[in-house]
C-alpha cells in the first residue's frame, strides 16, 4: 500500500480531529468529536481438517487445517474517530485490527477521509473510503451490524479488499417517503495476500444506488477496475514460451491489467418483527478468476431479544471450467504439465451451495451472542471458498462449520 | 386472601400505568409545525431526513437509552426495539455517515432543549407535560 499517501491521509485527519477538539471546548452544545468503536470475539469450528476455512480469503490461517477451532477467523477490533469540524466539515479515521496477510494483527487503516458538505444532500469525500459493492459492504466488518456471524461468502468473496483510496461523492434526493442515495467512486487499492503478493487494482470506478423506502431498500451498484497481480505473471510466461498459441492461452488467462466488471443487486425488507434479505452479484473478466456468479437470500425473525435466521447461498462458475491448453501438450511433458495446471486452477474454483442456520441474542445493550452453522455442499471438481488445501483434500464434499460470535458496539 | 387481591389489584394498576404511559411527540413554540406523518417521523429519527417537509432543519433529540420513554417512543412510532435502533446506527457511523441523535437525560431535561431551539424535534412523557407546565413552551405534534 503506498505507505506515504496513507500517513499523510491519516495525518490531516487526525489535525482536524484535533483542531475539532479545541472547537468544542469553545461551542459546547454540539458534539463535535466522537470516539466509536466495534469488535467481534469469535469462534470458528470447520469438520475438514485438509483445507482451512477464512472469512478472507487473503490470510493465512482459519479453522479446519490449522486449528480445529479458529479464534482468527471473525475476531477483530475496530476504532474510530470522528470529528465535526465545521457544520460542513468533518472527518473519520477507522483502524481495525485483525487477521492480516501475514499472521498479524497489525492495526491498519481502514477509513481516513475528509468529507465536506457542498450542500446538505451532496457531499465528497478525499482520502480512504470503503467500497460500497454490495449492500452491506461498508459495514461487513461490523459484526453488530449484521444479522450473521459474517456476510455471506458466496457473494462478499467476490471483493475480499474493502477499501480504496481516492474520491467519493455522494448525493442524496427524496422525493414523497423516498430516500435515493447515489454514490461515485474513484480511486485504487492494493491488496497483500498470503505468502506476501500483492494484488493491484488501478482506475477503479463504482456507481452505487440506494433507494429506500419505510420497510424497503433497493440497491444497484455497478464497478469496474484493472487488476494485476504480478506473481502470476512468471507462469503465463512459460506459456508465451510456444508461440502464437501459447500468447493467446497467456492473454487469455493472466491478470495482468485486466478489467473486472462487477455488478450487484439487493433488496431488504425490514418491518420490525422479521426481516427478509437477498443480493446476486457477478464478477467478470477475461482472466484466471473468470465470470464470478454468486447469491443468498436471509430471512429472520425476531422473538424478543433472540433472532433465528436462515441464509441459502450459492457461489458458480459460468465461464470455462477447462482448456485444451498447449496442443504441443500431447506429446512434450513440459507442455503437458502446464495444460494440468492451467486446468487444475479452473476446475478446482470456487462453486457450492450453503446453508446456514442460526441465531442472535441481544443480551445487553451493546452486545449480541450470535451462534451459526454453516452445511456446504461443495460441487464436483471444485475447492469451495477454502483456503490451505493439503494434499489429503479432495474437491467436492461437505464442509461444516459451527461459529459462536460475541459482537460488541462503543 | 384480601392481600391477595389488593396485591393484584396493585399489579393491575401497575400493568395499566404502564400501558397506559404515552409518549408525545413536541416541539418548541417557535416552531412552526403542527403534525408529520409516521413516515416522516421515522425518516428524521433514522437519519435519512434533516429538513420538514417545509424545507426548515430539523435536529431530532432522543431520552436517555434504556429509559421508558426511549423504549416506549421506539416501540410505538418506529416500530424497533433498542437493539435494532443500536444496529441501524452502527451501520452509519462506522461509515462516516452520521451520528445518532443527541441524548438528554429525562423527561424535564428534554423539554428546555426543544423549548431553547426552534428546530428541536423531541419526545416526552404526556403525564410530564401535563404535570410540569411546560405546555407554554412546547407544542405537542400530531403523528398521523
Amino acid at each position: 500500500m503506498s505507505g506515504r499517501l496513507v500517513s499523510a491521509l491519516v495525518v490531516v485527519s487526525l489535525m482536524l480531529v484535533f483542531s475539532a477538539q479545541v472547537a468544542l471546548a469553545q461551542m459546547s452544545d454540539t458534539p463535535n468529536l466522537s470516539i466509536n468503536g466495534f469488535g467481534t470475539v469469535g469462534v470458528v469450528h470447520s469438520d475438514e481438517d485438509q483445507a482451512d476455512f477464512a472469512s478472507n480469503i487473503l490470510v493465512p490461517k482459519g479453522a479446519g487445517y490449522t486449528r480445529d477451532w479458529s479464534a482468527e477467523v471473525d475476531s477483530r477490533l475496530g476504532l474510530q474517530l470522528t470529528a465535526n469540524l465545521t457544520p460542513r466539515l468533518s472527518s473519520v479515521v477507522q483502524v481495525i485490527s485483525e487477521q492480516r496477510y501475514d499472521g498479524t494483527y497489525k492495526p491498519e487503516v481502514e477509513w481516513a477521509n475528509v468529507k465536506f458538505d457542498v450542500t446538505p444532500d451532496l457531499s465528497v469525500r478525499v482520502g480512504r473510503m470503503v467500497q460500497s459493492t454490495f449492500m452491506s459492504s461498508e459495514y461487513r466488518k461490523v459484526g453488530y451490524a449484521t444479522p450473521w456471524v459474517r456476510p455471506p461468502l458466496e457473494v462478499y468473496r467476490m471483493m475480499p479488499v474493502t477499501n480504496f483510496d481516492g474520491v467519493d461523492v455522494s448525493h442524496r434526493s427524496r422525493f414523497g417517503e423516498f430516500t435515493h442515495t447515489l454514490r461515485g467512486t474513484y480511486g485504487k487499492a492494493d491488496a497483500r495476500y498470503q505468502g506476501g503478493g500483492t494484488a493491484e487494482a488501478r482506475k477503479a470506478m463504482g456507481l452505487s444506488s440506494t433507494l429506500e423506502w419505510g420497510a424497503t431498500t433497493l440497491f444497484a451498484s455497478y464497478g469496474q477496475y484493472r487488476l494485476t497481480i504480478e506473481e502470476l505473471n512468471p507462469f503465463f510466461d512459460y506459456f508465451r514460451l510456444y508461440g502464437p498459441e501459447g500468447e493467446a492461452i497467456a492473454d487469455r488467462y493472466d491478470i495482468d491489467d485486466k478489467r473486472f466488471d462487477v455488478i450487484s443487486l439487493g433488496a431488504r425488507y425490514d418491518p420490525g418483527d422479521w426481516f427478509v434479505m437477498g443480493e446476486w452479484a457477478r464478477s467478470d473478466s477475461r482472466s484466471l478468476t473468470g465470470d464470478l456468479r454468486g447469491w443468498h437470500v436471509t430471512s429472520g425473525y425476531r422473538m424478543g431479544a433472540v433472532t433465528p435466521y436462515v441464509t441459502v447461498a450459492r457461489a458458480s462458475v459460468s465461464s470455462n471450467l477447462s482448456d485444451p491448453g498447449l496442443s504441443v501438450g500431447e506429446w512434450w511433458p513440459p507442455a503437458a504439465e502446464l495444460n494440468e495446471v492451467l486446468n487444475h486452477l479452473l476446475e478446482t474454483s470456487a462453486r457450492q451451495n450453503s446453508l446456514s442456520l442460526g441465531a442472535r441474542w441481544d443480551f445487553a445493550r451493546n452486545m449480541a451472542l450470535t451462534a451459526q452453522y454453516d452445511h456446504i455442499d461443495i460441487d464436483s471438481g471444485s475447492q469451495g471458498i477454502l483456503i490451505n488445501h493439503q494434499s489429503g483434500f479432495e474437491p467436492g464434499g461437505t464442509v461444516n462449520l459451527f461459529s459462536l460470535a460475541l459482537d460488541f458496539v462503543f | 386472601m384480601r392481600l391477595t387481591s389488593s396485591i393484584l389489584g396493585l399489579l393491575l394498576s401497575l400493568m395499566v400505568g404502564i400501558a397506559s404511559a404515552e409518549v408525545v411527540v413536541v416541539v418548541s413554540v417557535q416552531n412552526p409545525v403542527e403534525a408529520l406523518s409516521q413516515a416522516e417521523l421515522r425518516d428524521i429519527y433514522l437519519g435519512r431526513m434533516n429538513r420538514l417537509p417545509n424545507g426548515s432543519a430539523v435536529t431530532p433529540l432522543d431520552q436517555r437509552e434504556g429509559s421508558a420513554a426511549h423504549r416506549t417512543f421506539y416501540r410505538e412510532y418506529m416500530a424497533q426495539t433498542p437493539a435494532q435502533i443500536k444496529a441501524h446506527w452502527s451501520r452509519l457511523i462506522f461509515t462516516g455517515r452520521g451520528q445518532p441523535p443527541r441524548s438528554v437525560a429525562d423527561d424535564s431535561a428534554m423539554a428546555d432543549a426543544v423549548a431553547a431551539s426552534p428546530v428541536a424535534l423531541g419526545y416526552l412523557d404526556s403525564a410530564y407535560l401535563d404535570s410540569a407546565q411546560v405546555g407554554d413552551r412546547l407544542r405537542v405534534v400530531a403523528i398521523d
